[in-house]
C-alpha cells in the first residue's frame, strides 16, 4: 500500500473497488489488525488499531474472503466460541447465537458439523460470527464472491436491513454492479494507490463520454463484431453475452448507423438501448484494465481474466 | 483501578482458556498431532531401549521426558499452521484480546497435551514394571515446568509462515531430534565428556530427564533446583521470542 487515505463515514456503505493485487484485502487486513503497517495510522470509530487495539477490535465485526469457519465444530459451537473471544456472558452469547441462527435460517441444522454445509451456508456462518459482537462497523472482503444466487440475495439483503439499523460497512467486492447498487461512497485503488473516492454517481459523471447503444441482432453473422468497429463515432465495441455495446459520446449518430446496417444487411434488430456510463466504466478508465486479444472474431480468446468480454477498438 | 486491571486480566485468561479448549476438541486427535505427539516419542524410546542391558524401571523416567519433549511441543506446529491455511488464526488476531493471550491459549492446549500423555508411562511404570516416584514435587514441577517450555517451544517454531504442519516440523524437528543426543536419553550425562556436559547444560530436555529420574530418586548430575531454574528460563524465553516472531510477521504481511 502507498500512503491511502480516506474517511468512512458512520452508517454508511463503503465499497473498496480494485483489481487483483491492488491492496484491497492488504488494507482491511490492517484496518482489522490481522497485519501491522510499516508506517501511517487507522482509527476505527476513534480507536487506534495499533495502540488501542482491543477497543478499536471490540467494534468491528469481519466477513473474510474466505468463510474460515471452524470445520469441526457445529454452527452452534462456532458461534459459541466467537462469543467466548469477544467475552460475552454465557446466558447474552447463548440468546445472541440462537438469535443469528434463525436470523440466518441455519437454527434447524445449528448442531451439525459446519463440515458438510455449503459454501453458501458457510458464508452465512461466517457472517452471523461477524454480528456476535453487535459491531458498530462490519468489514466484507468479497462477501458474495463464488455464491450461488439465493445465498448472495439473502447476504445482500441482510447488508441492507443492518445498514438500515446504523451498521457501517466497509464492503470490497469484484462485482461492480453490486457496488453501485449498494454503496454510499466508493473508493477505486490500484497498485496500492487510490485512484479516486465519490459517490457511484458522481463517479459515472466523470465519463459522460462512454455512454452507450446496446443492440441485439435476430441473427449475428462472422465479422459483425469487425463492422461494428467501423462505425462512426464509436470508440469500443463489448460483446456481452447476445447483445453488442457500443461505447461512443454520440448516441444518435449511433443510433442511425446502426439503423441503416441493420436495414444494408437486411438484419432485424430485437434489442435497442441506450446507456449511461456504468461504474464499471469509471473503473476500467481508471485502473486501464485492458483484456487482451489473441486473435480475430470467431477464433479470439481473451487472455486476460478481468473483464471477459470488453474488446477494444483497434 | 485495580479493579479495571482484574477484569482485563480476568478477561484475557477467559479468552486464553476458551482458545485452549477449543483447540483440545478441534486438533487432539488429528492425525499429525497423534503421529507427532505420540506415536514419535513412544517408537523413539522402544528403538532405543529395545536390547539395552538396563531395567525397564531405569528407563521409565527418560519415556517420561520424551513423551513430554514431543507430545508437548508437536500441538502448535499442527493447530497454527492448519489455522493459518483456513484462516482460522485471523480470527484471534481480529479479536479484542491480546497476542500474548492467543498464544497462551494455545500453549496450555500444548501443555495439558502433552502432560495428559506423559502420565500414561508414569502410570504404566509404577503399575507395571516397579518405578517409582520418591520426590512428588519434583515430578509435579518436572511436568508443569516441561511441558510449559516444550508446549512455547512448539509455538515458537509455529511462527514459520508455513500452512500446513510438515513446514514447521520439519525444522522442529531438527532441533528436537540432535537435543536427544546431547541431553542425557541416552548416555548419562555423567559419562559424557566435559565439553559436552556443558553443551547437555543449555539443552532444556537435560532438565527434563534429570528432574524425572530426581523424582524416580536416581542420582542427578545439575541438580533439581538448576533443572527448575533453567527450565523456567527457558519457557519464560520461548515464549518471549514466540510473541516477537508472530509480531514480526504480522509486519511482513
Amino acid at each position: 500500500m502507498d500512503h491511502i487515505n480516506f474517511e468512512v463515514k458512520k452508517g454508511e456503505v463503503f465499497g473498496f473497488l480494485g483489481p487483483n493485487g491492488a491492496g484491497k484485502t492488504t488494507t482491511i487486513r490492517m484496518l482489522t489488525g490481522i497485519s501491522i503497517p510499516t508506517e501511517g495510522t487507522a482509527t476505527i470509530m476513534g480507536y487506534d488499531i495499533e495502540n488501542q487495539s482491543i477497543e478499536a477490535k471490540e467494534q468491528m465485526g469481519i466477513v473474510p474472503d474466505v468463510s474460515n469457519v471452524y470445520n469441526e465444530l457445529s454452527a452452534w459451537d462456532n458461534l459459541i466460541f466467537t462469543g467466548k473471544l469477544y467475552d460475552m456472558p454465557k446466558a447474552y452469547r447463548e440468546k445472541r447465537a440462537e438469535e443469528l441462527l434463525r436470523m440466518f435460517g441455519l437454527l434447524e441444522r445449528c448442531k451439525e458439523k459446519v463440515q458438510g454445509f455449503s459454501r453458501g451456508m458457510k458464508r452465512r456462518i461466517c457472517l452471523a460470527m461477524a454480528l456476535m459482537n453487535r459491531s458498530h462497523i462490519l468489514f466484507l472482503d468479497e462477501p458474495t464472491s463464488g455464491l450461488d444466487v439465493q445465498s448472495v440475495l439473502v447476504i445482500r439483503d441482510l447488508i441492507r436491513r443492518l445498514n438500515e439499523q446504523g451498521l457501517t460497512v466497509f464492503l470490497t467486492t469484484h462485482n461492480i454492479e453490486e457496488a453501485s447498487q449498494m454503496c454510499d461512497h466508493v473508493a477505486i485503488i490500484n497498485h496500492g494507490k487510490l485512484a479516486v473516492i465519490d459517490t457511484p454517481e458522481k463517479l459515472k459523471r466523470t465519463v459522460e463520454n462512454l455512454q452507450s447503444v446496446e443492440v441485439a441482432f435476430e441473427t449475428v453473422s462472422q465479422g459483425m463484431l469487425k463492422e461494428l468497429r467501423e462505425f462512426p463515432n464509436v470508440s469500443n465495441v463489448v460483446k456481452e453475452g447476445d447483445k453488442f455495446r457500443l461505447i461512443t459520446n454520440d448516441p444518435p449518430s449511433v443510433l442511425a448507423s446502426t439503423w441503416n446496417y441493420a436495414q444494408k444487411n437486411n438484419l432485424r434488430l430485437i434489442t435497442v438501448n441506450t446507456l449511461g456510463p456504468s461504474l464499471e466504466d469509471v473503473f476500467v478508465k481508471l485502473t486501464g484494465i485492458k483484456p487482451t486479444v489473441a486473435g480475430e472474431e470467431g477464433n479470439d480468446r481473451m487472455k486476460a481474466q478481468e473483464m471477459p468480454g470488453r474488446i477494444a477498438k483497434q | 483501578m485495580s479493579n479495571v486491571h482484574s477484569g482485563h486480566y480476568g478477561r484475557e485468561i477467559r479468552v486464553a482458556w476458551a482458545i485452549a479448549v477449543k483447540d483440545m476438541r478441534t486438533y487432539y486427535t488429528k492425525p499429525p498431532s497423534l503421529m507427532f505427539g505420540i506415536l514419535f516419542p513412544f517408537s523413539l524410546f522402544l528403538s532405543f531401549s529395545i536390547g539395552r542391558n538396563m531395567p525397564l524401571a531405569t528407563q521409565i523416567p527418560i519415556l517420561i521426558s520424551q513423551t513430554l519433549f514431543f507430545a508437548s511441543s508437536s500441538i502448535g506446529p499442527v493447530v497454527i499452521p492448519m489455522e493459518r491455511a483456513n484462516q482460522t488464526f485471523d480470527r484471534f488476531l481480529t479479536s479484542p484480546v491480546l497476542l500474548f493471550s492467543i498464544l497462551l491459549g494455545k500453549t496450555l492446549a500444548g501443555i495439558i497435551y502433552g502432560a495428559g500423555i506423559s502420565v500414561i508411562p508414569v502410570l504404566v511404570g509404577v503399575a507395571f514394571f516397579g518405578s517409582q516416584i520418591v520426590n512428588i514435587g519434583a515430578m509435579i514441577a518436572c511436568f508443569a515446568l516441561s511441558s510449559l517450555a516444550f508446549s512455547a517451544l512448539g509455538i515458537m517454531f509455529a511462527s514459520i509462515p508455513g500452512q500446513t504442519p510438515g513446514q514447521v516440523m520439519m525444522p522442529l524437528n531438527f532441533v528436537r531430534i540432535p537435543l536427544l543426543f546431547i541431553s542425557g536419553v541416552f548416555t548419562p550425562i555423567g559419562e559424557l565428556p566435559t565439553w559436552m556436559q556443558a553443551v547437555s547444560m543449555l539443552s532444556p530436555l537435560t532438565h527434563t530427564v534429570e528432574l524425572a529420574k530426581y523424582a524416580s530418586g536416581a542420582e542427578t548430575f545439575f541438580g533439581p533446583v538448576l533443572n527448575t531454574a533453567i527450565l523456567g528460563a527457558y519457557a519464560a524465553a520461548f515464549l518471549f521470542m514466540g510473541i516477537r516472531f508472530h509480531i514480526m510477521n504480522q509486519r511482513k504481511e
